[in-house]
């Protein structure tokens, strides 16, 4: 098996999706980045993010039910799966780990 | 309610969108456009064209491959029941169609088959590429001949002289003749064709040897090779034969001869056919004055090396003879050694054809033939539309798309073909030998995997061609307006269209079926013609024999005896044929008084025996025929009236004139008679008398032939022992003159028979279909009084125009090719105008024959059966 890793932009689509655990779908996702990084962005990127995160295993989905709401047309909502949450602890542990080697001295 | 977003963009999203993703993507986009709506509809939806273009990406593109996998074994078992029901509903078309496909594919494999052979012809040789033939073109009086016959040193020189060259062979006599004469061991006797070849003609050519060394066979003046077929008749076997010692006896040489190798027979498709060959050492020491550059006699064959330039070596050799002798007239140039077949005719030292012609026509009287079968289907089908229409509309309304209305359409349409072609290759079996018999060859039908391919190609080819305008066409329906409508007035577009393309078809069907009708009148005219044209001489009647042995040699004595069977009206020789004359002297050779020295007139020359003008009734113009009465007949010379004609000669009985410089007297004149076929015109042409003999002609009462045949067989093995008696009769070998015209004439008919019945079949099922489509307005028209001639009328009247039309295009045509046919005969028929007018007639009668039995059945229906249902 291929070593599994994940990309900055990955990294911030998984995060968004751990954020809004089981309400996280791709216009939500959408806007909570560009809220937080206010910028905006293209929801293609997320789309293809989501669907290569899916086929790694990163994330899981489900369909939501019908509502008026989208010209009735389902949500696909996402959920963050074990394997997903350990790659995001793994990336925190190792930045963590390098920022703590920044020496205490002054950046004035 | 909702703002809609940009329906482009939208639906090119759904296009090309996985479907496992479309719906999430088109959600998002959908929602993100309701977002941004409230703010700027403007923005939202130049937002959204963004964001669809943005997914339009490797990821979320959909494959295009259609997956079959899971519902197409349904589907096919679905569309054959589906086909299987409309053959039984619609009988009549399933039969016309059935009948009229397999009759063209039968038609189109046959021509296939003969069209292979024909092309196959002469290319039996392994190096066949490298294999070509030296030719001659000669210019006189501005005009140049092209022959085969070249010099006899030509091909050793070549040899010498031109790198390219790797073997190159002398054949003597040229391609078409062969050297007869009988072959003897002990006490049997056996005919054989010879030739005279080099040392290397096995090499260059591929006879197998079965015995012998082909680097020996040939080099030894006193051997010979013969064929398989000749050692089985003398030997029993092919083995053990070499060093046999045979006895030859011909025209030109005789003597015992070494068995030095057998050669397998030449293959079917070769055009030169031989038992035996003589070294061309023997030849040299047989004929004098084959020894140089300046002659001409045999053929000359080179095998040039692989990837030779074949266009520089010609122009190496074009003027090859002239760089030995400046004086020579001649030039050179090679051909393919398979082509000599097919392309043959030079005129003025260019390539003008030949059989290829043959080929050529009946390939696209194959291709039309199949083509007008395909109109049937095309026709009928787009005719019985209107029957389907629910069908289609019903399928279309549950999600059948086009495309899979369209698989079903020419799924049906190659079912049918499928069906035709068993149907076909029964027809094909059946007719084979007839077949074969007409046209001279031995086809068979084996499957080998060139057929195969090509059957199966021309059967899709043929089921696609039909198929694919009604699959276009039924496919293309308006789902919503036929059901609502539901008729055929319902279809959204205009039928205008449609009626016209199947009108336009049904002309293009009866103008080739005219075409072929003139064609065979006019080819069976002439024909009619040729065999009927007096030709200065008669030729029935007559029995001819080849002369051979003491025959040849004392043809008086055995004629003398002859003439006393009675029935025997007389009897003469000629040392030489009459029909295939090979015989001529150039201007050169004779001579006369007040001859114009720049006069180049070829005369051709004839020896023959005492009585041959009266043994063919061939008519004295002036002075008197070889006599036993005078002496010195050997010194008289007979011209026919277009020699004295071209020589200037008035009252030319009595004066004398010189023959190789020997002086004769003429004795007298014949009218021209046709020594030649009727392509040619009568040519300047003398008698001498002979008392050699090559073939023996004996004229006999009518109705006698079979008891004189036997008295002359007995005398003949009894003056010619163990020679056997191989007769012919003169018209015959004339007819032989025709026989590819004559194979043609027959072929054509018979096509022309068949494209006209299927042109008749497809129009009885359109006036079927007509007549039923408008069995309602019959009756109405029935009740306000209409006659039933008034509706045959009605009805009838499309057609007519339809063939009318057909007709003013079919002659103009049929006029054209018929005269440039008749162009290559020097005597030919007029072209009278019953033969157009005829054949248009016919058509037109045809056509209406085949409309009347469906109008007399709808002009005679009951009102009140048709209407009682409205």
């Amino acid at each position: 098996m291929k070593e599994q890793s994940l990309g900055e932009f990955e990294e911030l689509v998984l995060l968004m999706v751990a954020a809004q655990h089981d309400e996280a779908y791709g216009v939500s996702i959408l806007e909570g980045l560009e809220d937080k990084l206010e910028k905006s962005l293209n929801i293609s990127a997320i789309h293809v993010v989501l669907k290569r995160m899916e086929d790694k295993g990163f994330v899981k989905s489900r369909f939501g039910g019908i509502t008026g709401e989208r010209g009735g047309r389902r949500k696909k909502f996402y959920v963050i799966t074990a394997l997903g949450k350990r790659m995001l602890d793994q990336q925190y542990t190792l930045r963590t780990g390098i920022y703590q080697q920044i020496p205490k001295i002054s950046f004035g | 309610m909702h703002p809609h977003p940009p329906k482009y963009p939208l639906r090119f999203l759904r296009w090309f969108c996985r479907e496992d993703y479309l719906e999430e993507i088109e959600g998002n986009l959908l929602e993100l456009y309701e977002h941004q709506y409230e703010e700027s509809p403007a923005q939202a939806g130049r937002k959204f064209f963004w964001n669809v273009l943005w997914h339009f990406r490797p990821a979320f593109i959909r494959s295009f491959k259609v997956d079959y996998t899971s519902t197409q074994p349904a589907m096919i078992r679905h569309n054959f029941i589906l086909a299987f029901r409309n053959f039984q509903r619609y009988k009549s078309s399933f039969f016309i169609n059935l009948i009229g496909l397999s009759s063209g594919l039968a038609c189109a494999l046959l021509i296939y088959l003969w069209v292979n052979d024909e092309l196959s012809i002469d290319t039996f040789n392994d190096k066949d590429s490298q294999l070509y033939q030296v030719m001659k073109n000669n210019s006189y009086q501005g005009n140049i001949n092209t022959d085969e016959s070249t010099p006899g040193l030509l091909a050793s020189t070549l040899a010498e002289e031109m790198p390219e060259v790797e073997h190159a062979v002398s054949v003597f006599p040229p391609a078409d003749y062969t050297l007869k004469g009988i072959l003897a061991i002990d006490e049997t006797y056996v005919k054989a064709r010879s030739k005279f070849a080099d040392h290397d003609f096995f090499k260059v050519f591929t006879y197998p040897l079965l015995q012998g060394d082909k680097d020996q066979v040939l080099s030894d003046p006193s051997a010979v090779v013969i064929s398989e077929a000749l050692a089985n008749n003398l030997f029993h076997t092919t083995d053990d034969v070499l060093g046999k010692t045979v006895t030859w006896k011909g025209d030109q040489h005789s003597g015992d001869f070494r068995v030095a190798g057998v050669f397998e027979n030449p293959p079917a498709n070769a055009t030169i056919q031989f038992d035996i060959v003589f070294s061309y050492e023997l030849m040299q020491q047989v004929y004098d004055g084959f020894e140089n550059l300046g002659d001409n006699g045999p053929s000359t064959y080179v095998l040039l090396k692989e990837n030779t330039d074949v266009a520089r070596f010609n122009d190496k050799i074009i003027n090859f003879l002239k760089t030995k002798d400046e004086e020579a007239s001649t030039t050179l140039f090679t051909r393919p050694y398979s082509d000599r077949y097919l392309y043959s005719d030079y005129e003025n030292g260019v390539l003008v054809g030949g059989r290829v012609a043959y080929v050529q026509l009946f390939s696209i009287i194959a291709i039309f033939i199949l083509l007008i079968a395909c109109i049937n289907f095309m026709n009928l089908s787009t005719a019985k539309a209107s029957r389907r229409l629910k069908e289609i509309g019903v399928k279309k309304a549950i999600g059948a798309d086009r495309k899979a209305l369209f698989t079903q359409y020419l799924g049906e349409s190659m079912l049918l073909t499928s069906l035709s072609l068993i149907l076909a290759l029964i027809l094909v079996l059946l007719i084979l030998p007839q077949f074969n018999h007409i046209t001279g060859k031995q086809l068979t039908l084996h499957f080998d995997r060139n057929i195969i391919l090509s059957i199966t190609g021309i059967t899709l080819f043929t089921g696609f061609i039909a198929g694919s305008y009604p699959a276009v066409y039924l496919s293309g329906f308006n789902p919503v307006s036929i059901l609502k409508g539901g008729g055929f007035h319902g279809r959204s577009k205009s039928s205008g269209g449609e009626i016209w393309a199947r009108k336009g078809l049904v002309v293009f069907q009866f103008t080739i079926s005219i075409l072929l009708t003139v064609s065979v009148l006019v080819v069976y005219q002439q024909m009619t013609f040729i065999q009927s044209k007096h030709l200065g001489y008669k030729r029935d009647n007559v029995i001819t024999f080849t002369a051979e042995g003491k025959i040849a040699e004392e043809p008086e004595t055995f004629l003398s005896e002859i003439r006393k069977i009675p029935g025997v009206v007389n009897a003469s020789y000629m040392d030489g044929d009459l029909i295939n004359i090979h015989n001529f002297s150039t201007s050169k050779a004779l001579e006369w008084e007040g001859k114009n020295p720049d006069d180049m007139t070829n005369f051709y020359m004839l020896r023959t025996g005492y009585d041959l003008v009266e043994t063919l009734h061939m008519e004295l113009k002036e002075g008197r025929s070889f006599s036993r009465n005078f002496s010195a007949e050997s010194s008289g010379v007979i011209f026919n009236e277009a020699a004295i004609e071209s020589m200037g000669l008035t009252n030319p009985v009595g004066k004398t004139v010189k023959v190789f410089g020997e002086e004769k007297q003429i004795i007298g004149v014949v009218k021209n008679f046709h020594f030649e076929s009727l392509y040619e015109n009568v040519h300047p042409f003398y008698f001498m008398l002979s008392d050699r003999a090559e073939n023996m002609m004996v004229k006999i009462e009518a109705g006698t032939a079979q008891e004189i045949l036997t008295q002359l067989g007995e005398f003949y093995q009894a003056f010619n022992q163990g020679v056997p008696f191989d007769y012919r009769f003169l018209d015959e070998d004339y007819q032989k003159l025709y026989a590819s015209e004559n194979r043609v004439a027959v072929l054509s008919r018979y096509f022309a028979g068949i494209t006209i019945l299927i042109s008749c079949l497809g129009l009885f099922g359109l006036a079927a279909f007509t007549a039923e489509r408008r069995l309602k307005e019959i009756g109405i028209r029935k009740i306000l009084g209409s006659s039933s001639l008034n509706i045959i009328r009605l009805l009838s009247a499309d057609f007519t125009g339809m063939v009318l039309i057909a007709i003013i295009v079919a002659l103009p045509i049929s006029y054209l090719i018929a005269q440039s046919w008749l162009q290559d005969f020097a005597f030919s028929i007029e072209l009278k105008w019953w033969y157009f007018a005829g054949a248009g007639l016919a058509a037109l009668l045809i056509a209406w024959f085949t409309v009347g039995l469906q109008t007399v059945k709808a002009a005679r229906v009951n009102p009140v059966e048709c209407l009682k249902d409205e």
